[in-house]
């Protein structure tokens, strides 16, 4: 097991008010899996994934990944930020060297990982492109090429096509699910769309409405490569309607304490 | 085409229209001539000011002291921002001071400087200094507190020592703001100097208008003020180049996808 | 409670060190002592002569504030929502607005010599240029979907201006008075302090206290003028606060 959550909870305090957004918290990943986590608005599953990165101290529990006690951020644990976070002040290719950059990697180096991973998403030819010149697609493979360029142990992506049209997102989908059978990392994935998380993920973990807790934690025995035809097929629709029926509790329990 | 020149003359008519209003009050003899020189005669005394070389000397100590104050403000106040916005308590001791100080006008301290650094160019620098770390201060906290947290965690992720953070991050991510800063501060600056200079000095720009006042030359006075009004021009037109180079990531582009 | 006290601390450890080393003789005179200058405050008070020169002082600012941003913003607000008015006032103000107005004072000494209203009139030019390009840059940032929905609504031009216009420029609109009042206070100083042959004003009585040696009298007006626009900035902004109701976030500097 690469990843080890175990009894992880998060309490954030805002003067009076002491809200609990992660509830007690077990979980395991292996090696090369990909699991993707859903759940209703404010569940805590983005609050998860910012604990893993080491951005947020958990208030009891501990996390461990490879084995190394998780305390502070580090590129062994890369993450696709919701709102991308691309350095306006630097091309495309200097973005994605970035972290090779701070590692010391002599230049020549680092462009030609650059160059190689532009490539892998097929923007090879805008590596001199500043971020603002470029679609929200475009903006999200430079931010996944970015990740992968680092090479990190395990990705962490916090609902990163949350912004995308819905044509886009489809795109997008498939190129990552492309991608990742290519290089097999171990991904954590929160997403709002349920057939985004069945599409994409070997296990779906299905998140309960604030203060979060696992509620579900489903296997998904699609075959492996999904072209995205597989959207189509009645297995996909199987798996889909069994996590919507899990979740609809949960959302409709959200929307009741908020107008509480 | 004639739609075009049209537009033109619309847009200059307002400048021309001051122009010529200004000629018109001085021909007509309706106002003493001496109040209001024609255009020819603030012409010449404005050639004047450059062939005799008067115009140096003055227009030399307003600089250096605009440029000794800016600079000073720029370098002490993007360093206390910084430290109020690194360091929470700092930031609470010294931000409200800031706020409430603000509107207080901090001029009515110059004859207290005056009386400490006489009347040449330390008092007039001390009192630019202290006008132009206001802005300088305030932007460069709010800018740096503003920066975006995700490109913090985000640089970290990437393995990012703090120095590294705090150079390639935050700097960068904070400078729209300090450059909005060190552009209100600049013709602050100027316009301080020339005050400090009106109010008692023995050279400078203000000096010369001021003096040329007193002593009834008048189209001098209005040949000097179009030699601060040209300053003023130069140093906007300057910040902003300077500004469109360093912060080009925030000119609106084109997408391309 | 903390927060006040924090925001406390430093004006008042600097009074109390400057106290304390003006005892203790370590300071030249002309910077005196806060007791001093406390004592000194309350005598004019009561005497009335400071109140004089500051109700003169006021008379004269806020009557050029007055007349400059009642001018820059109606201008201002007519540019941004008339297009033929924005192209004939722009390049006016543009051009000038590089220009520190301070100058101008030298001009108008000129033509209506040391007097009250050559002070105001520089004031009023002064203030019309932030009052003016905030209320200009207020209507210009008006989301143009707010406008078609108030045209979509039946609106006609003069209600779309003041029913929609007018108030979403607002917050803009006193983020340029609250720099307007602020250089309306700059000026008064400077225009005083220049023109000392007309002898009345607080500015005045700086520089007259100067030449005296006469330097609690001379700090007594100081602190009075920075108190004076202190307190001005304060009404304004419990006043905007008012209009503002609506905004999420208190004005910031």
């Amino acid at each position: 097991m690469i990843v080890e959550v175990e009894r992880v909870s998060k309490e954030f305090v805002r003067g009076e008010q002491r809200v609990r957004a992660v509830d007690d918290v077990s979980l395991s990943v292996g090696q090369g899996e990909f699991v993707t986590m859903v759940g209703p608005s404010g569940c805590g599953k983005s609050t998860l994934l910012h604990l893993l990165g080491g951005f947020l101290e958990a208030s009891s529990g501990t996390m461990r990944v490879a084995g190394n006690v998780v305390s502070r951020p580090g590129p062994d644990r890369g993450m696709m930020f919701q709102d991308l976070a691309l350095f306006p002040w630097r091309t495309v290719s200097g973005n994605v060297g970035w972290a090779l950059e701070v590692q010391g990697r002599p230049a020549r180096e680092r462009d030609e990982i650059a160059e190689r991973y532009l490539q892998l998403v097929g923007l090879r030819s805008f590596k001199n492109a500043y971020p603002h010149e470029l679609s929200g697609g475009m903006k999200q493979r430079v931010a996944l090429a970015r990740l992968l360029a680092f090479d990190p142990a395990v990705l962490l992506m916090d609902e990163p096509f949350g912004s995308l049209d819905a044509q886009t997102r489809e795109l997008m989908q498939e190129e990552l699910q492309r991608i990742w059978s290519e290089t097999r990392k171990t991904v954590l994935f929160v997403t709002h769309d349920i057939d985004e998380a069945v599409y994409l993920g070997d296990r779906v973990i299905v998140f309960t409405a604030r203060p979060g807790r696992i509620k579900a934690d489903i296997q998904v025995d699609l075959p492996r490569p999904r072209p995205i035809e597989v959207k189509k097929s009645t297995a996909f629709f199987d798996h889909r309607n069994h996590v919507w029926d899990l979740l609809r509790d949960e959302v409709l329990r959200a929307r009741a304490e908020e107008s509480a | 085409m004639r739609k075009g020149l049209l537009r033109i003359a619309w847009r200059a008519s307002s400048v021309l229209l001051v122009l010529a209003v200004w000629e018109g009050i001085s021909r007509s003899g309706l106002v003493n001539p001496r109040l209001f020189p024609g255009l020819g005669a603030i012409g010449d005394e404005f050639v004047s000011l450059f062939t005799t070389g008067l115009i140096w000397e003055h227009l030399g100590a307003t600089l250096i002291r605009v440029a000794g104050g800016f600079s000073a403000a720029a370098i002490v106040g993007i360093l206390l921002g910084f430290v109020m916005a690194r360091f929470a308590l700092f930031g609470r001791l010294f931000e409200p001071f800031f706020s409430a100080t603000y509107p207080v006008p901090r001029v009515a301290v110059y004859p207290i400087f005056v009386l400490a650094f006489g009347l040449g160019h330390l008092s007039k620098i001390a009192l630019v200094f202290l006008e132009c770390l206001y802005p300088i201060a305030i932007n460069t906290y709010y800018g740096t507190r503003a920066v975006d947290r995700q490109l913090v965690w985000a640089s970290q992720n990437m393995g990012a020592s703090p120095r590294q953070v705090f150079w390639k991050v935050v700097i960068p991510a904070a400078s729209p703001h300090i450059f909005a800063g060190l552009r209100i501060a600049l013709p602050v600056a100027l316009v301080i100097a020339v005050i400090t200079e009106m109010i008692g000095a023995t050279e400078g720009i203000g000096y010369l208008v001021a003096y040329a006042a007193a002593s009834l030359s008048r189209a001098q006075v209005f040949a000097g003020v179009l030699v601060i009004a040209i300053v003023g021009f130069a140093l906007d037109r300057a910040i902003t180049l300077a500004r469109d180079r360093f912060i080009f990531w925030q000119r609106p582009g084109v997408a391309i996808g | 409670m903390r927060r006040a006290l924090e925001a406390l601390a430093l004006p008042l450890s600097v009074i109390a060190i400057w106290e304390v080393l003006a005892a203790a003789g370590a300071l030249p005179r002309y910077v005196s002592r806060p007791s001093a200058i406390g004592a000194e405050l309350w005598q004019l008070a009561r005497s009335g002569d400071i109140v004089e020169h500051a109700a003169v002082s006021l008379y004269r600012s806020m009557t050029g504030l007055l007349i400059g941003a009642l001018s820059g913003i109606v201008l201002g607000l007519l540019s941004g929502a008339i297009r033929p008015v924005a192209i004939f006032f722009d390049p006016l103000v543009a051009f000038t607005n590089p220009v520190p107005k301070i100058a101008i004072l030298p001009v108008l000494i000129v033509w209506f010599g040391i007097t009250d209203t050559s002070k105001i009139v520089l004031i009023a030019i002064t203030t019309f240029y932030p009052c003016f390009l905030a209320a200009y840059a207020g209507v210009r940032q008006v989301q143009p979907a707010w406008i078609w929905a108030a045209r979509n609504m039946g609106a006609r031009a003069d209600q779309v201006f003041l029913k929609v216009l007018v108030p979403a420029a607002m917050p803009h609109v006193v983020g340029g008075l609250r720099i307007a009042l602020a250089l309306a206070f700059i000026l008064m100083f400077a225009s005083e302090a220049i023109g000392t042959a007309h002898r009345a004003g607080l500015g005045f009585l700086v520089i007259f206290a100067e030449s005296g040696g006469r330097f609690d009298l001379m700090l007594s007006a100081i602190a009075t003028i920075g108190l004076l626009g202190f307190a001005a900035d304060r009404l304004l902004l419990v006043a905007a606060r008012r209009v503002l109701r609506w905004q999420p976030e208190v004005f910031r500097a």
